[in-house]
């Protein structure tokens, strides 16, 4: 009945916050700088920060610059897997000014290059989190999302913010991403005067983004559990943007779910979508997954399939009591608005660049 | 890739089939498919099916050429589309000798113009499926021998025949104007088939389809198959709640399983309550009851369904479920579509603040797994949970007593060993459980008797009592003693288990 909760971990300490509009940039606006700035969150946020008033500069640190990048943005290419890059970041957040670093340097999708995911996502957040020690920050924002709560049988139907994190740590995937959070709330409990905000996204969908999720749901026929039909949650991309935009404007120091309003069941999900379902026995289903991971016939690795059986939905409620945030989108209609995006793919009517 | 290709058509086939909305229509149109017979063929009398030209049925219609085209891969299927046309040569001839005179659909729709709106013009891949036609200097000589009537009167005595035959068909294509939307393209007819059905088929739906095709549909996307999986997914949908509610309760399959439910509650055990109204009408409440031992149990359902049945307000009343069954394939899904939602403090105080009503089992697992000797002798009410649950959200508590239920799956012994890495806490033996397979898992038909006592409410403590374990612990007993002199008494009245 207890389910474990560790007040310890999860939350970073809710720092002392700075005066709103404390350190302005000479140009009057905050200096936002963002790495993964070629990611999808990266590239829609450079160009929102683009069209913002109250951005002066936007500095871009990726290995690629991002096409949206307008007369604002700045970029660097910076690899963050490079031991080299810690110095290098805080050279170029010391001559920039920036006031603001928003943290998108993760995975969206699985992939077989492990050992480089983790350098980038694990030992990358370890490498930006100490060029950020040595300059001084006003917020930091960073992304992470609510699969690492993990899906179990034991959850309860909404797990809040408190939840511990309890992904498979045997899946790089997951792994990788919790040890950049555990930085970051190493961080945040010592630095004084920086606004650290988590914001844990649920898996996005929408017409542009691209992740597993979509890969997923793109399937001609979606491998499902024989006997199982849990309840998900997605959230529309405008809405995670909308989030990003708002712990930019604001400052709400503290670990944020951004969820969309409402759940669906996996079997009204592939109804929607229109695909059919191929249930595999959950007994078998495991070897059958890994063995396509292997060879590369499957875009998820076996430890996922736990979302296919037990239900791991969060509670936007804090987000929206302490952000002010309210999703535009329930789920439904997110899952709707990819799905008319995704029609148009099947046909080879969407030219698009992968994200 | 061949496979592949398969199973898209099939899908297409399927699917084109599942546009009509109509119950039995579909039904048919799903064995008509599968026999490789287009559904609306199906629907057309003979009588009319000697009106049309055949040539517009020999010839296959453009928008199967576009299907096959866009799945190349479909040898076997061009093969059988071979199959379906190649008599449509010796009809030809046939037309020239021993044709009857007046069936000859001269002024019909041209189809080709009629169907080119809908398919998006294509320039190549017309000449593939093409081969298998009659040549055009065959057709020629077909609409030649048409007009082969010279006599004035006879021809315009065929064509007021043919306008009063067309209003039929056109006035009965409207009847069903609510059907199919876009004329799907017959699937080929099976060789042996053709070869008692030489006469052509009517194709009465060509004037009221286009209306049901969605306006926005592109021509590319009307052929993709996906459209109409989506088409089907959305029909599909119709039957069911627009979103399940946000603990995966599905109003909609609830519905669907009422009968069931009704026929359980009614006639199976016969279900009948007492003290309903100590259920206040509206806000939250939490119902506290004994457990039914046995594999499943069953007592959550009966007692949302008793309650709504009985209730003054008909509440609709959620009840709290052990974690093992959600590992269970299928168990765990189809309780939580019928209201059962994962017992813990968290969910249980989300649907207290909403204001619902709940049921919870505090005997917990260790209350499924009563043996038949322990019958309605409850057990340790976990750690008090409930009573924290209650003093936190101030809930009134009403104590609930649930009699038959325990007989209804007597469970002789258990099997604990090995069981934990089946996600289960043990493995029943009943007197049919085992031995008869999953049918052994159905409840003996006892007599159920669900009494309500009066509520409890300790106002004069407030949430932060929760934290007070001696506190909590003994008004877990007050509990759980209340409800156990509530069985007693229940078991003292009753003469007989399975009369009551």
């Amino acid at each position: 009945m207890a389910d474990p909760i560790d007040n310890s971990n999860s939350e970073p300490r809710e720092t002392a916050i700075p005066p709103a509009r404390g350190s302005r940039s000479r140009s009057g606006g905050r200096v936002v700088a963002l790495t993964g700035a070629a990611c999808f969150l990266g590239r829609n946020l450079v160009g929102l920060l683009e069209e913002d008033p109250a951005t002066a500069r936007i500095v871009t640190i990726d290995v690629k610059s991002p096409d949206t990048a307008g007369p604002k943005a700045k970029h660097f290419e910076v690899d963050l897997t490079n031991p080299a890059s810690e110095d290098r970041v805080a050279e170029i957040l010391a001559s920039e000014e920036v006031d603001t670093l928003v943290h998108l340097c993760f995975l969206s999708s699985p992939t077989h290059a492990t050992g480089w995911a983790h350098e980038l996502e694990s030992v990358g957040t370890m490498h930006l989190l100490n060029a950020v020690r040595q300059v001084r920050l006003r917020k930091l924002v960073q992304w992470s999302q609510t699969m690492l709560y993990g899906a179990h049988p034991t959850n309860p139907n909404f797990l809040t913010e408190r939840h511990a994190l309890r992904a498979d740590m045997d899946e790089p995937f997951f792994a990788d991403k919790i040890a950049a959070e555990r930085e970051l709330n190493a961080f945040a409990a010592k630095s004084k005067g920086t606004v650290v905000t988590v914001l844990r996204t649920a898996p996005i969908v929408g017409p542009t983004v691209q992740n597993w999720v979509t890969r997923y749901l793109g399937m001609r026929v979606v491998p499902t559990l024989l006997g199982f039909d849990p309840l998900l949650q997605f959230v529309h991309e405008v809405d995670a943007l909308a989030a990003f935009k708002l712990a930019l404007d604001r400052d709400h120091p503290g670990t944020f779910n951004i969820t969309s309003d409402g759940v669906l069941p996996l079997s009204m999900v592939l109804r929607l979508a229109g695909r059919s379902s191929m249930p595999l026995p959950h007994t078998v289903a495991s070897s059958l997954v890994g063995a396509a991971w292997i060879t590369q016939a499957s875009a998820v690795p076996p430890s996922f399939l736990r979302y296919l059986r037990y239900v791991c939905v969060a509670d936007g409620d804090k987000a929206a009591r302490v952000m002010g945030f309210r999703p535009a989108y329930t789920t439904r209609e997110a899952l709707l608005d990819y799905l008319a995006a995704q029609s148009l793919r099947d046909a080879n009517l969407l030219q698009e660049s992968p994200a | 890739m061949g496979k592949k290709q398969k199973r898209k058509h099939k899908e297409t086939k399927e699917t084109r089939a599942g546009v009509a909305p109509k119950e039995p229509l579909a039904t048919a149109a799903f064995v008509a498919a599968d026999a490789g017979v287009a559904a609306p063929e199906e629907e057309i009398s003979p009588a009319e099916g000697e009106i049309a030209a055949p040539r517009l049925f020999a010839e296959p219609p453009p928008a199967s050429s576009e299907d096959d085209d866009e799945d190349d891969g479909e040898d076997d299927e061009d093969d059988g589309s071979a199959a379906e046309i190649a008599p449509a040569l010796p009809y030809g001839t046939a037309l020239d000798g021993d044709a009857p005179p007046s069936p000859r659909l001269v002024p019909g729709y041209d189809l080709d113009a009629d169907e080119a709106h809908d398919v998006a013009p294509i320039g190549p891949t017309e000449a593939v499926i093409r081969p298998s036609m009659p040549p055009a200097s065959v057709r020629d000589e077909a609409d030649a021998a048409g007009a082969g009537a010279t006599n004035p009167a006879e021809i315009e005595q065929q064509i007021r025949d043919l306008e009063a035959r067309l209003d039929l068909m056109i006035g009965r294509g409207r009847e069903r104007a609510d059907e199919p939307a876009y004329v799907p393209k017959p699937p080929p007819v099976p060789a042996a088939r053709k070869s008692d059905v030489p006469k052509a088929k009517p194709r009465s739906d060509v004037p009221a389809p286009r209306a049901s095709v969605p306006e926005s549909a592109t021509a590319s996307e009307v052929l993709s198959p996906e459209f109409y999986a989506k088409q089907w997914g959305r029909a599909g949908l119709r039957s069911r709640s627009e979103e399940v509610d946000e603990f995966g309760l599905d109003p909609a399959f609830e519905a669907k399983l009422l009968p069931v439910l009704d026929f359980m509650t009614k006639r199976y055990f016969r279900v009948e309550v007492e003290g309903a109204d100590h259920i206040p009408t509206e806000g939250r409440c939490l119902v506290v009851a004994n457990h039914a031992g046995g594999p499943l149990p069953y007592d959550g359902a009966m007692l949302r369904a008793a309650v709504r049945r009985d209730h003054p307000a008909h509440r609709e009343l959620r009840w709290l479920a052990e974690d093992f069954v959600y590992y269970l394939p299928f168990v765990g899904t189809l309780m939580n579509r019928l209201g059962a939602v994962r017992a813990c403090q968290e969910n249980a105080e989300r649907l207290l603040n909403k204001g619902a009503l709940v049921a919870v089992f505090p005997e917990g697992a260790k209350g499924i797994g009563k043996l038949y000797r322990d019958r309605y002798k409850l057990q340790r009410f976990g750690r008090g949970g409930f009573i924290r649950l209650c003093l936190r959200t101030r809930t009134p508590l009403v104590p609930c007593a649930i009699v038959g239920a325990e007989e209804a799956n007597p469970m002789l012994y258990r099997f604990e060993y090995m069981t934990k890495t089946l996600g289960i806490p043990y493995f029943p033996i009943t007197p049919t459980f085992p031995a008869l397979g999953p049918l052994g898992l159905m409840p003996a038909p006892t007599k159920w008797r669900i009494r309500f006592g009066e509520p409890l409410t300790w106002s004069n403590y407030g949430p932060e009592a929760a934290d007070d374990e001696i506190l909590v612990g003994r008004l877990s007993e007050r509990v759980r003693a209340s409800i156990q002199s509530m069985l007693d008494r229940m078991l003292s009245e009753r003469r007989s288990v399975w009369l009551g």
